[in-house]
């Protein structure tokens, strides 16, 4: 990924998201997931996106995207990583930034 | 904030309503959201300037009810908070309603009758809970005004509202909101977790009657599913043995395990097992003592964000010996304890 997601018309650009893979990984919670027993793993490709949860997960790794307000003590935070032609980022955000359909992508889980 | 909201910055919203791929009815959807928050942050910041001001001033609210208000409402699985409103939560036939509504009355009556604590904000603040949220929902949390508990999935947890100290727990993130106003990270955020797990499980042994001998220490016992039992874990934390094989979660037990950047509910297991070494050492029951001294540290100073938990150690210290000059026996205690996690 280059960084500038969007074209001058303001849409993402189809065909460079058509091989991205979203990674999503659920942590804490009073539970404390992404420790050493529990996991919540997802995958979800981001052309399946609509156009505008594709523009959510391009703010959150822009760093355009704040929440509200400070996150929910034990709330769910998302570890949400992408792979492009070899290049791979993440960000960590609560779980009232993170698009809907990613949330329900991840599965609950003993490791 | 009352609702777990997606939020788009303004620029982003606007241009997508620009978009003429986008059909007509979402863009004017967006257009309008733009607009709804931006009217959301002008009441947010009017809201933080008046708390400003009237705590600088300590102006006391008018009328301070004797004892809070208790509200129940019904996420019907959504993740839109409050939910809908329970006429009569403490009839109801809804076991999470009805057991939300009856703990949490109890952990007011816990904070009013030990600690003489009116609600989590010491002024009478009305305690909302919202049940049935989200869909195989394995958390509960509190969102900065009210708590939320999800049902489980059925195989790795159960309904979060059945464990009390879960409940207490959750209830315990409101009163450091109000009081140390703790952040949630680093040394402070494992601080915060632990003093809800102290009260949390303080709570469940006032509330079973126990000493600190009787009591077992486990948090999160009963919210437990049969999946994660099968597989040996019969809690999510144990106060008295942190690292535990039977915890979902275990944790350092000695400071110099806890590593920057931490999960807090990892970090916290260093002063919780200060505190279990503590209680246990003064005897009786937890909250009698080692509990006192703990609200105090909570609740009697400025709030400090940042506070590491050497200096939390040291604070408890400092209160034993002042609470207690007449049983040097209750400073060694802390002492003793603080230095077993070595702290």
């Amino acid at each position: 990924m280059d960084g500038s997601p969007l074209d001058c018309s303001g849409t993402v650009t189809a065909e460079r998201n058509a091989s991205v893979i979203l990674k999503i990984e659920r942590l804490g919670g009073i539970a404390g997931f992404g420790g050493p027993n529990l996991k919540s793993e997802g995958e979800y490709a981001l052309a399946d996106l609509s156009a505008a949860d594709q523009e959510r997960v391009e703010a959150l790794f822009a760093g355009r995207t704040k929440s509200r307000s400070r996150p929910p003590a034990d709330g769910f935070r998302y570890r949400i990583t992408r792979s492009s032609n070899g290049a791979v980022q993440s960000v960590e955000v609560p779980e009232d930034l993170v698009p809907q359909p990613l949330i329900a992508s991840v599965k609950d889980s003993l490791r | 904030m009352t609702c777990q909201c997606q939020i788009i910055p303004d620029d982003v919203l606007k241009r997508l309503a620009r978009d003429k791929t986008i059909p007509d009815a979402e863009r004017k959807a967006l257009l309008d959201t733009a607009a709804v928050g931006a009217e959301i942050r002008k009441l947010r910041d009017q809201a933080a300037s008046l708390s400003r001001l009237t705590m600088a001033m300590a102006l006391d609210p008018v009328s301070v009810p004797p004892a809070p208000a208790i509200t129940v409402n019904d996420c019907h699985h959504g993740q839109v908070l409050p939910g809908t409103p329970i006429a009569k939560p403490d009839s109801s036939s809804d076991k999470s309603v009805k057991g939300a509504f009856n703990e949490t009355k109890a952990v007011a009556d816990f904070y009013q009758s030990i600690f003489g604590r009116n609600s989590i904000d010491g002024q009478g603040m009305t305690l909302g809970s919202s049940v049935h949220y989200g869909r195989n929902y394995n958390n509960a949390f509190w969102n900065g005004s009210r708590m939320a508990y999800g049902d489980g999935d059925g195989n790795l947890f159960v309904d979060f509202t059945g464990s009390t100290d879960v409940i207490a727990h959750e209830l315990t993130h409101g009163v450091t909101q109000y009081s140390l106003q703790l952040d949630y990270a680093d040394e402070a955020g494992g601080l915060n977790e632990s003093l809800s797990d102290c009260f949390g499980s303080m709570f469940r042994q006032w509330r079973a009657k126990q000493d600190v001998h009787a009591a077992d220490w486990l948090i999160g016992k009963e919210i437990m599913g049969p999946g994660a039992r099968a597989k040996g874990f019969i809690c999510l934390r144990d106060m008295a043995d942190p690292g535990a094989k039977h915890c979902l979660a275990p944790q350092p037990a000695t400071y110099g395990k806890i590593k920057p950047g931490m999960d807090p509910h990892y970090s916290s297991g260093v002063p919780n097992l200060a505190f279990c070494n503590i209680a246990k050492s003064i005897g009786g029951n937890s909250w009698e003592v080692a509990g006192r001294i703990w609200y105090q540290a909570m609740t009697a100073f400025k709030p400090s964000p940042h506070m590491r938990m050497r200096t939390f150690a040291n604070r408890t210290r400092s209160l034993a010996k002042k609470m207690f000059a007449a049983d040097r026996s209750v400073f060694m205690a802390v002492n003793d304890g603080w230095k077993s996690v070595g702290l």
